[in-house]
């Protein structure tokens, strides 16, 4: 009997997980459909900021901008860590942060400061774990980043930047592929130069078509001195957003299997109960015969 | 006895393995008393010795047969033999292979006893009794971090059909026995005849430390096996134990006794309970059944005069301990092994179950306050694994937090390391058995709490000795993969 009941036990407990998971994994799909809607409109508009600024960069022109150009030493840099505030969601939280700290290793060779920054409770509490103290930390952003939060931080890295009080910018965050590929990536927003290899497949394209597209007024140093920082800082809106998509999807699919593995073990468990329940009743019924059969002989 | 006062009854009834017998009213054969039907009848031979169980009134009395019953047949003579049946005991019965009727069935001819002793006896007394603490090595990791076995004490191998109870036995025997000096018996309880005839010839093999004498020298085996009646099966435990108890008062030696398999008397007694007119009680259990194995589990103990150490395996019907035979025979044991199928079924042998098995004397007055605390850190890790199974089922292993994170890798290379290679099982997997002593294994699965072994693969862990020899496999396997 105590074992049919301890099945029993469980199996509740495991239905209502079950309740929880499905329900977040509807709550998760609506939610990155909402995401993705933002991220694949700001998607366009980044892809062409980006491009204009790698353009006029390769249009041979003389003109330069100091955010454009890579320092020939690295003393001070900085690595942001993009992290969901909640967990639920699979491998995506452990992923980013892998992909961080192993970036961090490197970057502690290379540069003789480096600055962490984490934004998420899960990336707080792993590093936490492993003893390490970010010097920034924010837990603000959620499932839909607003792009004055996100220019805030931005322009507190460009002053920083332009001071030269760093020399490097790198963010670990989960790249958007397509819906069902996510990749965790560090990729390296300041000096913006080196961002033309991040979108290496578009860059074909204007190329051929060529360099004296352009015509600038009032003058090329100006319209840099404009489009560049607005560049980077989409660019970092646009981490933000993908982030934030990659963890809904990440969520979706994790609740969906484990929806599916407490289904599966419903099953079992129901049929190791039934199995126990039925031998349950045939030991009872045997011993009441049994006891008869004494009795009568 | 002269043959004026030869007692002579005749066979009323037999049922199955049971038989009634008529007496005249004053001369009534004593409980527990033998007696014996020999004749002929239409060329089927009957020899045959009965145990005296009920009196029935009348003058009729119902025994217990303790061999086959065919051939039997109404008004044949039944002889009183006037006493219990009686085994020889003493030196003689050294390296010989006996039934439970204390004859000798190794075709090696009679055995030259100089006593017989009843295997019906009192359990020895409250006052005789010595309470020792001292732990007995095995040499295997989990036995001896867990569950460490007594000296002078009752040790436990519970565990379901196919789990390894035998091969664990016939382990402790071949690494016991061998370093032991002093006598060994052993019982053969209802189980499989191959497995004793397999035992017996490895004794003969297997030497004694260097001295160059088989084990078998100094071991008396007695078996009752399978294909035995119920009869049979009931009282050859008691007739090895006999023997077991006479090198426990007469020698004073450290006496090992093994039993395979206890739950075979419990069975035994209840396929004849019911012919005995005894109504069934939980699971068609004998009502009687505390009582038959407190009195067999009490004669086995440690006196003032000697200590018998005893290793008995106990069969767990349907994988469910709460069963009646298993639990009744729980309470008597220092030493509790559990063997768990979900074990065996990840290939991890012994199949020891780490959180189930327990042992009296895992306590720091008895083991030292770092055994025990390392015993009970190993649990408390495996423990919260077991809790974390059902999330990580459900929701994998990314979603726990990174403090369970650690404790699942632990608990992973801990259950594995768990595993050991085993002296017995050298032919069949080709890995050296291995011996680990007690201050390695104690050291081994500190390190690996203490996270000193983290990096190394899970399968490295499989079937080693010392911690040391993971590292060795692991890279056997990096030059393998390669």
């Amino acid at each position: 009997m105590a074992k049919a009941r301890a099945l029993d036990k469980r199996r509740k407990s495991i239905r209502n997980i079950k309740k929880i998971t499905r329900t977040m994994e509807l709550i998760a799909t609506a939610r990155f459909k909402k995401a993705m809607d933002r991220a694949s409109a700001a998607t366009a508009y980044t892809d062409r900021i980006t491009q204009l600024v790698a353009d006029l960069a390769k249009s041979g022109l003389e003109v330069s901008h100091p955010l454009l150009e890579p320092r020939p030493e690295t003393k001070n840099a900085v690595l942001l860590v993009l992290s969901a505030n909640r967990g639920l969601c699979g491998g995506y939280n452990g992923n980013v942060v892998r992909a961080g700290l192993g970036r961090r290793e490197e970057l502690l060779t290379e540069a003789a400061n480096l600055d962490l920054e984490v934004s998420g409770k899960r990336g707080i509490s792993a590093l936490k774990f492993r003893k390490i103290t970010p010097t920034e930390s924010f837990t603000h952003f959620e499932d839909q980043p607003k792009y004055e939060e996100v220019e805030l931080i931005a322009k507190r890295y460009l002053d920083a930047y332009t001071l030269g009080e760093i020399d490097r910018l790198e963010v670990a965050y989960t790249k958007f592929v397509t819906i069902s590929r996510q990749t965790a990536v560090v990729e390296t927003l300041l000096p913006l130069g080196s961002l033309q290899g991040a979108s290496d497949d578009e860059k074909e394209e204007p190329e051929a078509t060529g360099e004296s597209m352009y015509e600038f007024l009032p003058s090329a140093e100006s319209i840099l001195q404009e489009v560049v920082p607005v560049s980077f800082k989409v660019k970092l809106f646009k981490c933000f957003l993908d982030a934030a998509v990659s963890e809904q999807i990440a969520r979706m699919v994790a609740m969906k299997s484990a929806t599916e593995n407490a289904n599966e073990m419903i099953k079992h468990l129901s049929m190791t109960y039934n199995r126990a329940r039925q031998s349950q009743i045939t030991g009872e019924i045997m011993e009441i015969i049994g006891g008869v059969e004494a009795l009568e002989g | 006895m002269a043959t004026a006062t030869k007692n002579v009854g005749q066979v009323t009834q037999v049922i199955g393995s049971t038989f009634d017998a008529e007496y005249p009213e004053d001369q009534l054969p004593s409980i527990y008393n033998a007696v014996k039907i020999e004749g002929e009848h239409k060329g089927v031979k009957v020899n045959l010795t009965g145990e005296v169980s009920k009196h029935l009134g009348g003058g009729r009395v119902r025994c217990v047969a303790l061999g086959s019953t065919d051939g039997l047949m109404r008004g044949q003579d039944c002889v009183d033999t006037g006493q219990p049946v009686s085994v020889p005991v003493g030196e003689a019965t050294l390296g010989r292979v006996f039934n439970l009727l204390g004859e000798p069935v190794d075709g090696r001819g009679d055995v030259e006893a100089e006593e017989r002793r009843p295997i019906h006896r009192a359990a020895p007394k409250l006052t005789e009794l010595s309470t020792s603490t001292e732990l007995f090595p095995t040499g295997i990791k989990v036995v001896d971090l867990l569950t460490p076995f007594v000296r002078g004490g009752k040790a436990g191998l519970f565990g379901g059909a196919g789990l390894g109870k035998t091969v664990i036995l016939t382990e402790l025997i071949a690494r016991i026995a061998s370093e032991h000096g002093g006598y060994s018996v052993f019982a053969g309880v209802g189980e499989r005849t191959r497995e004793g005839t397999d035992l017996w010839l490895e004794m003969q093999e297997t030497k004694i430390g260097d001295t160059g004498r088989s084990v078998i020298e100094q071991t008396c085996m007695v078996f009752g096996q399978m294909n035995e009646p119920p009869g049979a099966r009931l009282r050859v435990a008691l007739s090895a134990l006999t023997m077991a108890e006479y090198f426990r008062d007469s020698t004073g030696a450290d006496t090992l006794l093994f039993v395979d398999n206890i739950f075979r008397f419990s069975q035994a007694g209840s396929e004849v309970s019911a012919l005995l007119g005894r109504m069934p009680s939980a699971v068609g259990y004998q009502p009687t059944l505390a009582t038959e194995m407190g009195e067999l589990q009490e004669r086995i103990t440690s006196t003032n005069s000697g200590a018998i150490t005893s290793v008995q395996a106990v069969y767990v019907p349907a994988d469910d301990p709460t069963d009646p035979a298993p639990a009744a025979a729980f309470g008597q044991l220092d030493a509790f092994i559990y063997l768990e199928r979900s074990i065996s079924e990840k290939g991890i042998y012994p199949a020891i179950d780490p959180l189930a098995s327990s042992s009296r004397i895992l306590d720091p007055q008895y083991v030292g306050e770092r055994h025990y605390a390392i015993a009970r850190r190993v649990q408390t890790t495996l423990q919260r694994y077991r809790e974390l199974q059902d999330i990580i089922a459900i929701l994998g292993v990314d979603e726990l937090s990174e403090q369970d994170k650690l404790i699942v890798h632990r608990a992973r290379r801990i259950e594995r390391f768990l595993s050991q290679p085993f002296l017995v099982a050298e032919v069949f997997t080709g890995k050296k058995g291995e011996i680990t002593s007690l201050e390695d294994t104690i050291r081994s699965f500190e390190e690996i709490c203490d996270g000193k072994w983290d990096h190394l693969p899970e399968q490295a862990f499989m079937y080693i000795g010392v911690i040391e020899q993971a590292e060795e496999q692991a890279k056997k396997m990096a030059k393998e993969a390669s």
